[in-house]
């Protein structure tokens, strides 16, 4: 992973996290919104503009990229590139669930 | 019926352009077009609780975006220099964060900082290097007669000039800012 993502990515926001985590699937702005309200319980919602501007953004950074159209909707999916963002970020997350309860990181 | 207001809102007070559009709909008037530089047309209508947003994308795929918009329940309804326009009932936006465009802080504080660097930055530069020098050149150069005229003409377009740059940088700056960690 080359520096410039790392700075961008690492950590990621959690809006971030969950659009990058669903494209594990190939999945349009919409499906991505609904996928993370039902995973999250409600908890968070991710405005039509704040999806946009991330999706375009990680497509031009390489993250995703563009796998289909269907009705007018862009499907995306990750790619190697973002694979490793998101292996970085769920260590990061893993660690920090870890340290909370009480428990160290092994060496 | 419609009817033509004219309101001035710099491209640091879109937040504002959208809480008076959501007053007038309450208030019967739903816009329906916008001409430059500042007339808005409204049609009456049954007063109505609609939230009003505005989006800045400097090189928006308007279509996409405009699908995804329509997904999540805004209505798109027009654009004018890189802004995007949308609304969508009050009734429909009950649930938590559905009645703004941007879900986070990153995102918001992303919109001012994009105004800033492709608007307000290369129009300060084009103050400061062209108008500024040429003002000065036509100001102290001979004018003859009208020179008096000129002068005056000049000296309050600057001043608006130089009132608008210190109130948008001022204020994107604070809401950039305001938004980011």
């Amino acid at each position: 992973m080359n520096e410039r993502i790392r700075r961008i990515y690492v950590p990621m926001t959690e809006s971030g996290f969950y659009i990058l985590f669903c494209l594990q699937e190939p999945q349009h702005g919409y499906g991505i919104g609904l996928r993370v309200k039902k995973l999250t319980g409600g908890e968070v919602t991710i405005g039509a503009g704040t999806m946009y501007g991330t999706l375009s953004k990680m497509e031009k950074d390489g993250l995703i990229r563009f796998f289909a159209e269907e009705d007018k909707r862009r499907l995306y999916l990750i790619t190697d590139a973002g694979r490793e963002v998101l292996e970085a970020e769920l260590k990061r997350i893993e660690r920090l669930y870890k340290n909370s309860r009480g428990e160290c990181t092994d060496e | 019926m419609s009817k033509l207001y004219a309101r001035i809102f710099t491209i640091a007070d879109y937040e504002e352009e959208e809480d008076w559009l959501r007053q007038q709909n309450q208030n019967g008037l739903k816009i329906v077009k916008f001409t430059a530089p500042c007339f808005y047309t409204f049609e009456e209508c049954e007063p109505q609780d609609v939230i009003y947003r505005l989006d800045y994308r400097e090189d928006a795929d308007t279509d996409e975006y405009r699908r995804m918009a329509s997904d999540f329940g805004w209505e798109y309804f027009g654009q004018f220099l890189g802004w995007l326009y949308f609304r969508k009932p009050a009734a429909d936006a009950d649930v938590n964060g559905e009645d703004e465009l941007f879900s986070d802080n990153a995102s918001r504080a992303e919109m001012a900082e994009s105004i800033l660097r492709t608007r307000f930055v290369p129009v300060a530069l084009i103050f400061f290097v062209c108008v500024l020098p040429n003002l000065y050149n036509a100001v102290s150069g001979r004018m003859g007669l009208l020179s008096g005229f000129f002068g005056a003409f000049f000296g309050i377009m600057l001043g608006i000039y130089i009132y608008l740059i210190i109130h948008c940088g001022r204020k994107l700056k604070e809401i950039r800012d305001r938004y980011r960690n």
